[in-house]
This record gives C-alpha cells, sequence and structure tokens, in this order.
C-alpha cells in the first residue's frame, strides 16, 4: 500500500519561462543520457531496483545500501520513522551513495516535502551520473518522481510532461503516477 | 416584767457572748492573720499562683499548640509541595549518533572496544551464555549481547552477535539466536552529556513495580526492615538505638527509618542537631500520613544519594545501577542489589571504584542480612556471594563536549531553553560523532601545545583564558550538514567561550577561494578559466572612502609574473588573487559567499579579496561544505530528535536536503583547484603527514600571524581548524605549521591514511592537454604540457604552438559566438 502525503508543503519557488526550459531541458539531457545521442528508446525499460545493486561497491556501499533497501522497507510498512533512521543512518555509512538519495526522495513525497524531493533527487542524479550510472533505468525514477513533486507542490503543466515521459519509458510502474517503496526496493 | 428583763439580758448576755466569742474568735484570727504570713497566706497565694499558672499554662498551651499546629501545617505545605509538585529535577540527556558496523568496517578506528566500555557493557572472560550487556573477547572474535534499545527514529531489539576479525576488519558479523550473517548492526548511541541544573544531580527515573524485588529487599534489610510496619518513624527502633548509643556512650547506631532519610534527602541539610531530627520525625510522620508506603518508597529509589560520577551526583538507583554496572536497575542481580543497598551508607566512603574490598565486605554483610531476614534462601545467598565484583568502567564527560552542548542548545526550539532543558528529563538524539569529538579535542589539545613547545612566547604567563594560546576545531558531513565534532576552545572549564560558534575572526586566504568561485562561476561571465593568467606584479587600487591606494603584497613579498588561476591559488597568492577580485566584482565575491553559507556582514572592499572579513568557523565549514558537496548548501544540523521523558518524541529534526546554490560543475573546478593546493601547494604538508587519497585544503593565515585557520575536506567530511588568542596576538607560525598538524592529526585518526571514495565529477566538465606557461591548447610540438579540467565551452582557443591561420579562422568564429552568449 502507497502512503498518502500527511503534510503538503506548497513550493514557493517562482517558476517561470527559464523553468520550463529547464524542464526541457532535464527531460533531454535524461532521455539523451538514457537512451544514447539520437532516441529515447523504443522499448519500455525495466527501472533499477536498489536490492539488484546490494552486493556493489565497497564495503561501507554494501552497507549503506543494505540500510536503503531495509528503509525502503520501513516505508512500505508504514513505518515512516524507521525508513527515515534506515536512510540517515544508510548517509552516515556513506554520504554518496546516490540510492540513498533517491530512497529519500521517494520518502520525501511520502511525508509532502516536495521542495526536498527535488533536492534529493538533484543529488541523486549528481551522484548517479558521477558514478557513470546516467542509464535509461536510473533516468526513468529521476523523470517520475520530479514529476511527482512537480505535482504535489502543485506545478501540473510540468508534472505532466516529466509524467508522460515517465510512463512511457516504464508504463508497468510509473501509470499509476507514482513509486512505491516495493517498486524501487 | 423583770424576768422579761432578766430573759432580755440573758439573750443579751448571749448575744454579748457569742459577740464576745466572735471578738475572740476575730482577734484570733486576727492573730492567726497576724501569724498568716506564714500559714494561710501562702495558701490562698498558691492556690492564686496555680490559677495563674493554669491560666498561663492554659494559654502557653493553646499557643504552643497554635504555634505547634502552624508548624506542623507549614512542614505540610512543604511536603505536599514538594511530593505533588514536580518531584524530581532531571536533567536532559544528549545522545550520539548511532554507530554503524558492517561486515569491511575497520572496528578499531570505529571504536568498537570503546564503545563496549562507554555503554557500560561488561567483560566476561569465563564464557558461558551471555546476559544482555555482556561481552566475551575470543581470538580474533568478538561475542556480544546487545541490549535492546529505543530510539524516535529506529529502536533495535537485543540480539546476541558473533563478529570475526581480520587484519582490523570486521569480515563476518553472525546472529547466534537466529544464525545468519548479518549485513549491517547500529549500535546504541552513546550518552555523552547532559544539561545538568544548578546541583549538578543525576538520575535516571525508575517506577517502583519495574525495580527487581531483591533490591528492595537489600535495602529493607540494611536500611529499614519494618517499613512496612512503622508509620515513618520506628519507635522501637529509636529505643534499641538509644539504648544501643547509651551503652557505647557515643553515638553508634542510628534509627533513621527510610522515610525519615528521604525526608532528610529531601528537605534537609545534613547537620546533626536535635532541632533538624525533630523536623525529620515530624516530616517523616506526615509524609506517612499523606501517602501511600509505595509512593514513599518509589521516591526513595530515585532520591537517594549513591555516588559521583566526576563532579555530577549520582541520585537513585536507576542512575546508580548505569553507574557501577552499566545496565539499568531492571537487570541487577541479587548481589548487585546488595552492593548497591551496601553503600547507601557511605556511597563514597564504600566506593566500588575506589575501595572495592570494603563494598565487598558489606555487600556481604547485607547478604547476610536478607538470608537471616528470609529475604532470600540459603541458595540464593550462596550463589550471590560467590560472584565475582564486575563494575563498568565510570565514562565521566570530557569537558570539550560542553562546547557542542552550549551550540546544541543555541539550535534547539527557544521552547527547550534554561529550565525545561535542566529539569523536564529529556533525550536529546544529536549528530555527535563521540570518537570524532574526542579526536578532535585530542587533535587540537596536542596541537596548541606544540606551537607552545615551539614558539614559547605564545605561552601563557598566567592563567587567564584570553591570555593562552587557544583554538578551535569543527567538523561537518557535507552533504547532510550534520555536526559531527565540535570543540570550542581548549578547556572548557577555564573559559566556556565557543571560538566555533561565537567567533568571528578574519579567515585571510582561506577566504581567496570565494574569489576565484566567483571568476570562475558561468554566472560571473566566467570571468577566467583555471588555465587563464594572471599577472602577479606590483598594482595598486583605489579604496572608496579612502585616501591613497592599496597595494596587495605577497607574503614572500616577491612578484612572479604571469601565473596560472591553479598557481595563485596553490601558492595562496595575494597580489592575483586582489586582482582577479576586481575583475570580477567584489560585489559578485560577496553575493558568491553569501550563497555559498557565509552569514557575516561581508563589505566589498578589495581588501577582502585577501580575507579581511571576520567570519565564524561554523559559517566557514558550511561555505566549504557547499563547494564540496557539488555546490548544493547544507543547513548545519546538530539534534535530530528530542524526546520526553516517558518516550513520545517532541520534535524532530529531519534530514533537509541541501540546496542547490552553485553550478556543480564549477564547484567541481573549485575542488580541483583546492586538491591542488594539498598536492603542490600551501597545504602540501598534509601529504608528507601520511594522508593519501582526495582531500582539497585551503590555509589561511592572517596578518602578523595573528589568526591561523585550515580549512578541509574529503569526500565525506569537512574540518575547520582555528589557532589564535581571543585578544588577537601573533602566534608566530603560518597555518601551514600551525593549524595544518591538527587538522591531518584529526582526520587521520578519524578517516585512517587512506581516504575514502572520490570526488564525484559531475557533467560539464572536460579535460584538455594545455601549455601551462601560456595557458593554450596543447598542440602536437608544444614544448610543456599538462591536463586541464574547464566547464564544457570555456576551453582555451589559443593553441601552442601558435596556429594563426587555424586560429585566424577557427577561433575567430568561436570568439564570435563566445561574444554573442556574452561568455567574454
Amino acid at each position: 500500500m502507497r502512503l498518502r502525503p500527511r503534510r503538503i508543503k506548497l513550493a514557493t519557488r517562482d517558476f517561470g519561462f527559464g523553468s520550463a526550459l529547464a524542464t526541457l531541458g532535464f527531460i533531454g539531457w535524461m532521455v539523451a543520457g538514457c537512451a544514447g545521442p539520437a532516441k529515447p528508446p523504443a522499448a519500455a525499460i525495466e527501472p533499477i531496483r536498489v536490492s539488484k545493486a546490494l552486493g556493489l561497491g565497497d564495503p561501507a556501499r554494501q552497507a549503506s545500501t543494505r540500510l536503503v533497501v531495509q528503509g525502503l522497507d520501513a516505508d512500505e510498512a508504514g513505518q515512516i520513522q524507521r525508513a527515515r533512521g534506515s536512510y540517515e543512518r544508510a548517509l552516515q555509512v556513506d554520504p554518496t551513495n546516490p540510492y540513498a538519495y533517491l530512497a529519500l526522495a521517494r520518502h520525501a513525497l511520502d511525508v509532502g516535502e516536495p521542495n526536498d524531493a527535488i533536492d534529493f533527487i538533484e543529488q541523486a542524479a549528481a551522484l548517479f551520473e558521477a558514478e557513470g550510472l546516467r542509464q535509461p533505468e536510473v533516468g526513468v525514477h529521476l523523470i517520475g518522481l520530479r514529476a511527482q513533486a512537480f505535482e504535489v507542490a502543485g506545478r501540473t503543466e510540468e508534472s505532466e510532461l516529466y509524467f508522460e515521459t515517465a510512463a512511457e519509458m516504464a508504463p508497468h510502474i510509473w501509470q499509476d503516477g507514482s513509486l512505491s517503496a516495493t517498486e524501487l526496493r | 416584767m423583770k424576768k422579761k428583763k432578766a430573759a432580755v439580758r440573758r439573750k443579751g448576755a448571749r448575744a454579748a457572748g457569742t459577740r464576745t466569742r466572735k471578738k475572740g474568735a476575730a482577734r484570733a484570727a486576727k492573730k492567726g492573720a497576724s501569724r498568716g504570713s506564714r500559714k494561710a497566706q501562702p495558701r490562698r497565694r498558691g492556690r492564686r499562683l496555680g490559677v495563674i499558672l493554669s491560666l498561663v499554662l492554659i494559654l502557653g498551651a493553646f499557643c504552643g499548640g497554635l504555634a505547634l499546629s502552624r508548624w506542623v501545617l507549614e512542614l505540610d505545605d512543604i511536603v505536599v509541595a514538594r511530593f505533588e509538585g514536580r518531584t524530581f529535577s532531571l536533567p536532559s540527556r544528549v545522545f550520539s549518533a548511532p554507530l554503524v558496523l558492517y561486515p569491511g568496517a575497520d572496528w578499531q578506528r570505529l571504536g568498537l572496544a570503546d564503545w563496549l566500555l562507554r555503554l557500560g557493557y561488561r567483560e566476561q572472560p569465563e564464557g558461558g551464555r551471555l546476559g544482555p550487556g555482556r561481552y566475551e573477547w575470543l581470538p580474533g572474535a568478538l561475542r556480544v549481547h546487545l541490549r535492546s534499545f529505543d530510539h524516535p527514529a529506529r529502536s533495535e531489539p537485543a540480539r546476541e552477535l558473533l563478529f570475526r576479525f581480520a587484519e582490523g576488519q570486521v569480515i563476518e558479523i553472525e546472529d547466534l539466536r537466529d544464525p545468519q550473517a548479518v549485513d549491517v548492526v547500529i549500535l546504541e548511541p552513546e550518552p555523552v552529556s547532559a544539561f545538568l541544573g544548578t546541583d549538578r544531580e543525576q538520575r535516571d527515573l525508575v517506577r517502583v513495580d519495574e525495580v527487581p524485588p531483591h533490591l528492595i529487599d537489600a535495602i529493607f534489610a540494611v536500611e529499614d526492615q519494618r517499613f512496612a510496619a512503622h508509620h515513618g518513624v520506628d519507635g522501637r527502633r529509636v529505643l534499641g538505638a538509644v539504648l544501643a548509643n547509651l551503652q557505647a556512650g557515643r553515638i553508634r547506631q542510628g534509627a533513621s527509618t527510610l522515610t525519615q532519610q528521604l525526608v532528610k534527602n529531601f528537605f534537609l541539610t545534613p547537620e546533626r542537631t536535635f532541632s533538624r531530627k525533630l523536623r525529620e520525625a515530624v516530616m517523616a510522620l506526615i509524609v506517612e500520613a499523606r501517602y501511600s508506603k509505595s509512593e514513599i518508597l518509589e521516591a526513595y529509589l530515585n532520591e537517594i544519594y549513591l555516588g559521583q560520577r566526576g563532579a555530577t551526583a549520582v541520585h537513585g538507583v536507576g542512575e546508580a545501577s548505569r553507574l557501577y554496572f552499566g545496565k539499568s536497575a531492571q537487570s541487577l542481580t541479587v548481589a548487585e542489589a546488595a552492593l548497591l543497598a551496601a553503600i547507601i551508607q557511605s556511597p563514597n566512603g564504600i566506593s566500588p571504584h575506589r575501595r572495592p574490598e570494603r563494598a565487598v565486605t558489606r555487600r556481604d554483610l547485607v547478604l547476610g542480612l536478607m538470608r537471616d531476614q528470609g529475604r532470600i534462601s540459603n541458595r540464593a545467598h550462596r550463589e550471590a556471594l560467590a560472584e565475582p565484583l564486575r563494575l563498568a568502567t565510570i565514562q565521566t564527560e570530557s569537558g570539550e563536549v560542553r562546547y557542542f552542548l552550549d551550540a546544541l542548545s543555541q539550535q534547539l526550539p527557544e521552547v527547550y531553553a534554561g529550565e525545561v532543558l535542566t529539569s523536564e528529563g529529556l533525550r536529546i538524539y544529536t549528530t555527535l560523532d563521540p570518537r570524532m569529538q574526542r579526536a578532535a579535542a585530542r587533535a587540537l589539545r596536542r596541537g596548541l601545545e606544540r606551537i607552545e613547545a615551539s614558539v614559547p612566547e605564545t605561552k601563557a604567563k598566567d592563567s587567564v583564558p584570553a591570555n593562552r594560546l587557544q583554538g578551535c576545531l569543527i567538523a561537518m558531513r557535507p552533504q547532510t550538514g550534520e555536526v559531527l565534532a565540535l570543540v570550542g576552545g581548549r578547556d572548557y572549564g577555564e573559559s566556556q567561550f565557543n571560538r566555533c560558534t561565537q567567533a568571528r575572526r578574519q579567515v585571510g586566504s582561506a577566504f581567496k577561494p570565494f574569489v576565484y568561485v566567483a571568476a570562475l562561476d558561468p554566472a560571473n561571465g566566467p570571468v577566467v578559466t583555471l588555465a587563464s593568467l594572471i599577472p602577479d606584479e606590483p598594482f595598486e587600487v583605489t579604496v572608496p572612502g579612502e585616501e591613497g591606494f592599496w597595494r596587495p603584497e605577497n607574503y614572500d613579498r616577491s612578484f612572479r609574473g604571469p601565473v596560472s588561476v591553479r598557481e595563485a591559488l596553490e601558492r595562496s597568492l595575494n597580489v592575483p588573487a586582489a586582482r582577479l577580485g576586481q575583475r570580477v566584482g567584489m560585489e559578485r565575491v560577496v553575493e558568491l559567499a553569501h550563497r555559498l553559507g557565509i552569514s557575516s556582514p561581508l563589505i566589498p572592499v578589495p581588501s577582502l579579496a585577501l580575507g579581511t572579513a571576520e567570519i565564524s568557523p561554523l559559517e566557514l565549514t558550511r561555505a566549504y561544505a557547499t563547494l564540496a558537496n557539488g555546490g548544493r548548501r547544507p543547513a548545519p544540523r546538530m539534534f535530530v530528535d528530542v524526546v520526553e521523558k516517558n518516550g513520545i518524541a517532541q520534535e524532530s529534526q529531519p534530514l533537509e536536503a541541501a540546496v542547490p546554490v552553485l553550478d556543480p560543475a564549477t564547484a567541481y573546478l573549485a575542488v580541483s583547484l583546492l586538491e591542488g593546493v594539498v598536492d603542490r601547494g600551501t597545504a602540501r604538508r598534509i601529504r608528507s603527514a601520511g594522508l593519501k587519497g582526495p582531500i582539497a585544503a585551503k590555509t589561511g593565515t592572517t596578518d602578523d600571524e595573528y589568526d591561523l585557520w585550515f580549512v578541509g575536506f574529503t569526500p565525506e567530511l569537512v574540518a575547520v581548524v582555528w589557532v589564535g588568542f581571543d585578544e588577537p596576538g601573533p602566534v608566530g607560525m603560518p597555518s601551514s605549521r600551525g593549524a595544518l598538524p591538527i587538522w591531518a592529526e584529526f582526520v587521520g585518526e578519524v578517516s585512517g591514511s587512506q581516504i575514502r571514495g572520490r570526488f564525484p565529477q559531475p557533467g560539464g566538465i572536460s579535460r584538455l592537454e594545455i601549455d601551462p606557461k601560456s595557458g593554450a591548447r596543447a598542440l602536437r610540438g608544444c614544448s610543456s604540457r599538462k591536463t586541464e579540467i574547464f566547464l564544457q565551452g570555456t576551453e582555451p582557443l589559443e593553441t601552442c604552438p601558435p596556429s594563426p591561420a587555424k586560429d585566424g579562422s577557427k577561433g575567430g568564429f568561436r570568439r564570435t559566438l563566445r561574444r554573442l552568449f556574452g561568455r567574454e
């Protein structure tokens, strides 16, 4: 079961023409990065799952990713505080773990903090990219979560644009407009 | 007629006779009265006196009764106020962040052995079944029964684990109850300190139904056998004590009941006078009349003084159990319970830590009483006698943690000000890493001592704090803003001024990176690339509002001619920095510094480029954390949760995402520049100190060496060191010799000599071979070359060797484009 946001803080940022350009740019960047230089993927992709990354990286990264998985389990069970504690411990062990920021972005949407979610998404995107993980499997969640964050923040137009892209890339995950902890796990 | 007259005469005569007798009696009475001064008069006076005395007595008794009643009522008021108001003033406890262990972790560097001691875990060398809070070292392994713990974000159950080690690392963790490998273990946060009131009392409240019966039995056995039967004062015991004391000719035996002891501790001073004893007895009677035995016993269990932890008085069996046995009162054994009861008489005189033999002797006495009174069986008695004394190590608080606490109290919401912190018994979970805090305090202390040894003029001639060389060290996780360690001075007891958060000092060259970042920022042009050349030549600039010119000079007062941006920062040259400041504009530099996290006011004067601004170490830490975190500015965070004494979470400060304030690629250029400072520049002593891996840093030394700064970061940690005098004076050495070694010692201890990870490179960065002399793109045939990084689109157009034809056509077009898009 997905948790609905408890508190919703509306974004207070000013979104104008620049923001729309940035949105298009971000999608373009993600799609280009995901699918290569020419065009977006034709077939649906299987987005990343954190549990697939469990054995990757050095011991600190592995432990950190394990804690992210535990956090997702807690989120799925509705244990918001425990999930938060797990993500924070994950960052304590490895503060450069992009999966932790991805899970935190998802968690921030659960608790109604879209602005935090957007910043976590950006941090995750930067870290994934720095690790050479700029693939459509990663990108689809970054796009979809952005869509969700914009939706919660009331930025409907941008949200729809992102949702469309995410749903096109991974309809079985993003068709319903949200990413559950289980789907990310 | 004659007869009548005769009868009248007789009658008269009788009457006369009567009168005569009466007269005689009156005379006699008169005579008696004259003798009465000795007989009848005293009787009458005595009666009168008796009446008066009776009246006085009645009046006295009435007044006395009134006074007594008033006194008793006053005492009653005191008793009620104390019992029914907030009975105990509970200091708020401060906890560290939890410790996380996993296969591959360096368990020694993470301080697992220390953690066991600090949490009061006790070694069980003889093996066997481990109870919670016990551990056993095995060859290459540790078996430990972790206690469960509550944490507002993530509580953990008790588990018995086996850690296997090899080459300083955990190689495997096994759950012994549920045989399976464990990937990650979260260990209980350390209690690092408490917000104590002026009485400096510490206690851990227990409920009477939580306390094991044998602890209560032990206390009854030795302190008050007839607690259940008496009404506050035990007459039988008083009589026995009087007789014993009379026989001995001195006071040998007391007769205080638990209620009297409680009253004495609660309300009275410890002097031994009759009036105090009387008050104590009356108050004990009042307490017994008003409250149940259970309430009285619970108050006693939480109030009784049971020893010292450093300068802090330990009250109550809950806190005493942690002090002596490192566990909660609920899990005390019979022998441990008897020991606690034994030391009530004289907690310091029979201290188990200082006088274990005396403590054990008295413990055995208590055990004997328990058996004799039928409170324990013979077998339990034998087993308890055989139990060796196993004490937890006393963990006194290190004074330097108080600096963190002071800063924490500033960060907590206002509702937690003052008395709330010292009396409400809150549990405050923080971001503090106790291992880092200790390492920071140690590195700072040693570093300051080294400076004093090497520059004797810096050693204070007196104990005035302002005259002593001071320092500060603060460490933060750049991605999250969590403050991991904060030491605001060399001795909190001597000076509570927090130099990390309260002091604002000139930052010197530690400010220069902001000038360079402003010049590299695409939002400002960019003005330069890392390969651009800046003239290191004399120049002067007018200062608004001042006469004459400002002529910056380098540290060594020499000029080098054209130098690259990279070299200028690596060598911390003043003149190129000042020139760059002028080129980019000091307003832009100020704007950028504020964006990165500097909150102090900055005046955009030319000399600001050389760090004439006064900034606190905490601000500087945050600004550098923004660079380390790819241009995302974290919010400093010191507390995570505040929990009431009943366990209800009151306040949380969830992790906030860092806010993007600088283009990640520009931040990466800054990181690369600062890595160069460590590899080739003014901070290269970091490498000679043995630290390898990704480190970026900047030195800062102000005029006349008044302030020494060292700011450095790794991918996971940013730390700032400041050294100087509170009343500014020369330290007598540059930062690279004074502050840098402190930083290196700290980071080496907490991160190891091989720093983990790397600085993530964002998109938008290109690498290019250039000619370092000209900054031009190096082509085949260029005599010297090196790789430099650029923001994509800012690569040099010139080539080495020059290629006029190519440049003329291609470069010209590109240059035109760049002009169009404002790049030039």
